[in-house]
């Protein structure tokens, strides 16, 4: 088989891989966005507690499980009372007030991170360890598995939103906030338990990119800025749109790198992202069922 | 038992209402008449608390309900179907009708018999139970609208010009289930522009202009031509 064909196929499953995680991270903000229009500028750093959250579980119990369950729960917390606090009396005035409240609490996170941890590089242990052989390449199978994860905790998230009440009110204040009051359903609330879960979704990608990355408080800051182009590409608010638009992007950019440096692969997305916002301004997944 | 006193609101910076008093007795069917503009819509967002009153009071059955947090207001017993009907596009017709569900004390079985009783009314909207709520045609959305303010179980429903735009035959049939309703002792505030219909089904008609009250009158006393609804209502 040709070199090409083979490079191909390898970059093809990095990227649907790597793809996948970012779905995970994209899809919280997306969910976030939808329901309160807030721009969450805070969710690298959301990311980034999550991984620091779940490396302090993992370095006390040596579980890997433990540290994914502890990163979820506390920054899912943490997310509760960031919002009730900080953005609950900003919803529905101009968006740059809420921008501004994500920045600054972005940036007050970054440095509590240097303050408690320190700028050093820590290490989380990957669940698995061992490769599968594709081709020439040794693929790590802790990368299927986050991928397979990724999935599954967005698959549950759309059955949560799908059964029961809670999951019909989300879908109703993202669709009509005031009429969602007028048939009584507590969109404070509401609001509030989605940011939560928002916020538990970007902690459990960033704990689960531990292993491939380390954990650094500027881990963030690194990782995100694909994570916005995703929201933006999958059309804002958009679930489904968002995960189809992380494995383009992934796939995009793993390609990409067959011709030219890892570095220079983001430019790709960047023209993802420029072609989305002069082609179809409301995202190129936008007839995708929300 | 719904009881607007001296109501002052703003839409943003605008002072829309200027002191709106009125009120609707128990069962009754009460119209509020007027020209575009004039505040009615905004008087029915007053009472749900989707705008905010400056001064006045409002008070349904002896709860203040512009101190309420606005979700409470409709767990009161107050349905709201708005001018544009704002169903839940992208829910199926049976999860619009499902939103009003969850209200204090109401039972699994309470909650059934309020479906089958939305659906005996609507026939059209228990075949289209499964379909996307954005699909259905102008007057199923307005049926999906009533519907829904009907699983509240509510003792008042607040119409905001129901028949805007419906063809003749369904606005007879708007007028059929305000009747229904009066029957089943809901009371009905309804903001209107067909100035027959509503003086045809309303006990007692309030005319608007300029955010508040001007005219107050037993409907049986007044008709189409009366000088009064000329001036109010007139081209």
């Amino acid at each position: 088989m040709s070199e090409l064909f083979q490079d191909l196929v390898v970059q093809m499953l990095i990227g649907i891989s790597t793809g996948l995680i970012l779905a995970l991270v994209a899809s919280g903000l997306t969910l976030i966005f939808g329901i309160m229009d807030v721009v969450n500028f805070a969710h690298g750093e959301l990311f980034m507690l999550g991984a620091y959250m779940g490396w302090v579980f993992f370095t006390m119990t040596g579980s890997f499980w433990l540290g994914l369950a502890a990163a979820g729960l506390c920054v899912f917390v943490f997310g509760l009372i960031m919002q009730r606090s900080a953005l609950r009396s900003l919803i529905g005035s101009d968006p740059l007030t809420t921008i501004l409240a994500t920045f600054g609490i972005s940036l007050v996170l970054q440095t509590a991170a240097i303050w408690i941890w320190g700028p050093t590089v820590r290490r989380v242990g990957a669940a698995i360890t061992g490769h599968i052989v594709v081709f020439h390449l040794q693929f790590p199978v802790y990368r299927l598995l986050v991928a397979v994860l990724s999935l599954a905790i967005i698959g549950g998230l759309w059955l949560f939103m799908h059964r029961g009440r809670f999951g019909l009110w989300i879908r109703a204040t993202t669709q009509d906030r005031q009429m969602a009051l007028a048939m009584g359903i507590p969109v404070p609330l509401v609001h509030t338990v989605v940011f939560g879960i928002g916020a538990a979704m970007a902690a459990v990608s960033g704990y689960l990119y531990a292993p491939i990355l380390g954990v650094d408080p500027t881990m963030g800051v690194n990782n995100i800025l694909r994570a916005f182009i995703i929201v933006v590409v999958g059309g804002m608010g958009n679930l489904w749109g968002s995960v189809l638009a992380a494995v383009f992007i992934g796939v995009l950019e793993a390609l990409a790198v067959i011709w030219v440096s890892p570095a220079l692969a983001v430019i790709f997305s960047f023209a993802a992202l420029i072609v989305t916002l002069l082609v179809r301004p409301t995202g190129l997944f936008a007839t995708v069922p929300r | 038992m719904l009881k607007l006193q001296d109501v002052q609101a703003f839409y943003g910076k605008s002072h829309v209402l200027h002191g709106v008093s009125l009120e609707v007795e128990d069962g009754q069917v009460v119209g509020l008449l007027g020209r575009n503009g004039v505040g009615k819509s905004t008087t029915l967002k007053a009472i749900m608390g989707l705008v905010a009153v400056q001064s006045g009071s409002i008070t349904f059955a002896g709860n203040d309900l512009h101190r309420q947090k606005a979700y409470r207001i409709p767990r009161l017993g107050i349905g709201y179907v708005p001018e544009d009907r704002r169903i839940f596009p992208r829910l199926t017709v049976l999860d619009n009708l499902r939103t009003g569900f969850d209200r204090q004390g109401a039972s699994a079985a309470r909650t059934q018999q309020l479906l089958e009783q939305a659906y005996a009314s609507f026939p059209r909207l228990k075949e289209r139970q499964r379909q996307l709520a954005g699909t259905l045609s102008g007057g199923e959305q307005q049926m999906l609208a009533i519907a829904r303010a009907m699983m509240l179980d509510p003792k008042i429903i607040l119409l905001d010009e129901p028949t805007e735009g419906l063809m003749p035959r369904l606005v007879g049939q708007i007028r059929e289930i305000i009747d229904v309703l009066r029957q089943a002792n809901v009371s009905i505030l309804l903001v209107e522009q067909n100035v027959p219909m509503t003086l045809a089904v309303s006990d007692r008609v309030y005319l608007m202009e300029r955010g508040a009250i001007r005219h107050e009158a037993p409907a049986s006393e007044l008709s189409v031509d009366d000088d009064v609804i000329h001036k109010y209502l007139g081209v």
